[in-house]
């Protein structure tokens, strides 16, 4: 009885070992299967309840959290603000201008979406639990006219691209994912280059590849460069806001041709974000 | 562990509403930086109390859903969290638990376990990337979480399968049995 027991419990281990590696197999690499567009769909409701339900909670723990952080950055802050006043006379006059022109030419009136695309707003409703995997799930899917590859946004930059879609949900991959590779320029200089991760540090991006004959300075914006050659273009629409130069060692640009930048969306507190669905992708 | 429906349909509604609350709580909240990851903790406990075949069965649904919640590949949770369901099972089979203290540790050791072997899954299949020192701290970090949030774990799903399982033992302080004629 004992030894039949013992038999039983083998097989079954055996058979969920060989099942995982049959899936990881099978699946790897694919966008979404009919069984995870199906449990997906049977959950969604379930998951929408309970992201709306938790967010006082979660919420509530987070500012715990901002709040030992915020200690640290007080006096980083005032300094930084003095230098901001002083640009935002300037930044408001160029805005004044940049929307009449904008106007005049038809233009999305913020400026943060380029033309031709057609943005989705979105919740995210789930995120991947380990560090090894920068995912987060958002409630809008094909349904919402989510394709795979739109870009991803928020209010302050850019957020991701989407890897796979179903009906109702959208997985993001967030550029700190390290499957993630964009092609980015720094502003004003146009110096190219791409911006990787850091695996485990989403505040820490890597633009490497640079030309190492040129400097590129703290402080400095990246955006998206959108390059497009003969029938390959880049996922990504020109001029998207990434992030800011964080660290940019001489013996770093020379050395390794890279420089770290710290991305202007905060990627691990998402809440709502903007799928860039249309675009002039065919 | 006496399997009955009852407990079956327990058991199912623990994963799910463990799966559910990691994405959408746990994964979405920061202490220190670091997002808790109670899902390796959750499947130790049941393992514990369950032995190897739940644990095992347990850890590969978890997952299962998880992935496909997060529209991921599957495979690669079901495979790290059976193990740790496996080990949490084994524990429980070849050592007698005497201290409170067991099942948290436990948690907090087999987190770390789980969360290497995301690591080691993830490197098989390929990085392309650097990786931050930082994922040390963070693997470290959950750990820790995974020690707190296993003694709030183990003492919710005890409760839960209370009428499945085999020995419950029920600690009388404070009171020595009569003995008659003494």
């Amino acid at each position: 009885m004992y030894r039949k027991q013992v038999r039983r419990r083998r097989a079954v281990l055996a058979l969920l070992i060989v099942g995982s590696f049959i899936l990881l197999t099978v699946t790897y690499g694919q966008g979404s299967n009919g069984v995870q567009r199906g449990v997906s769909t049977i959950f969604s409701p379930l998951q929408d309840v309970a992201d709306r339900a938790l967010k006082p909670a979660r919420d509530l723990v987070n500012w715990f959290d901002e709040t030992f952080d915020a200690k640290g950055d007080n006096a980083q802050l005032h300094d930084e603000l003095q230098v901001a006043r002083k640009q935002a006379v300037g930044a408001k006059t160029a805005l004044a201008e940049n929307a009449q022109l904008r106007k005049l030419v038809g233009l999305d009136k913020s400026g943060a979406i380029p033309s031709g695309y057609d943005p989705v707003t979105g919740r995210v409703i789930a995120r991947s639990p380990t560090v090894w995997f920068a995912d987060v799930t958002i409630d809008v899917g094909s349904g919402d006219g989510v394709e795979v590859d739109d870009p991803v946004v928020n209010g302050d930059g850019l957020v991701g691209k989407v890897a796979a879609v179903t009906g109702g949900s959208a997985r993001v991959t967030l550029i700190a994912d390290h499957s993630s590779a964009v092609s980015a320029k720094i502003v004003p200089s146009g110096i190219q280059g791409v911006m990787k991760p850091s695996v485990g540090d989403p505040e820490d991006l890597i633009l490497d590849f640079l030309d190492s004959e040129k400097r590129v300075g703290k402080g400095q914006s990246v955006v998206t460069s959108g390059w497009r050659g003969i029938g390959i273009e880049s996922d990504y629409p020109p001029n998207l806001p990434i992030g800011e130069v964080a660290e940019a060692s001489l013996k770093q640009q020379e050395a390794q041709q890279q420089v770290n930048v710290r991305p202007y969306a905060d990627l691990r507190d998402l809440d709502l974000v903007q799928v860039l669905t249309g675009g002039s992708r065919e | 562990m006496i399997l009955t429906p009852n407990i079956v349909a327990r058991l199912i509604a623990i994963v799910v509403a463990g799966v559910i609350l990691q994405l959408s709580f746990f994964s979405q909240v920061a202490l220190f930086h670091v997002s808790p990851d109670v899902l390796p903790a959750l499947v130790v406990v049941l393992g514990l109390l369950g032995g190897t075949l739940t644990g095992a069965v347990c850890g590969f649904w978890v997952g299962f859903l998880l992935n496909c919640l997060l529209i991921a590949p599957l495979g690669g949770a079901s495979l790290v969290l059976l193990a740790t369901g496996y080990l949490a099972g084994l524990f429980r089979e070849r050592f007698e638990i005497h201290s409170a203290l067991v099942a948290p540790l436990l948690c907090m050791a087999l987190t770390l376990f789980a969360e290497l072997g995301f690591g080691a899954v993830e490197l098989t299949l390929g990085i392309d990337a650097p990786i931050s020192g930082l994922v040390i701290r963070d693997m470290l970090m959950k750990s820790i979480f995974a020690f707190f949030l296993g003694w709030a774990i183990y003492a919710g799903v005890r409760r839960a399968l209370r009428p499945a399982l085999v020995e419950e033992p029920m600690v009388r302080r404070g009171r020595r049995p009569t003995v008659l004629g003494a």
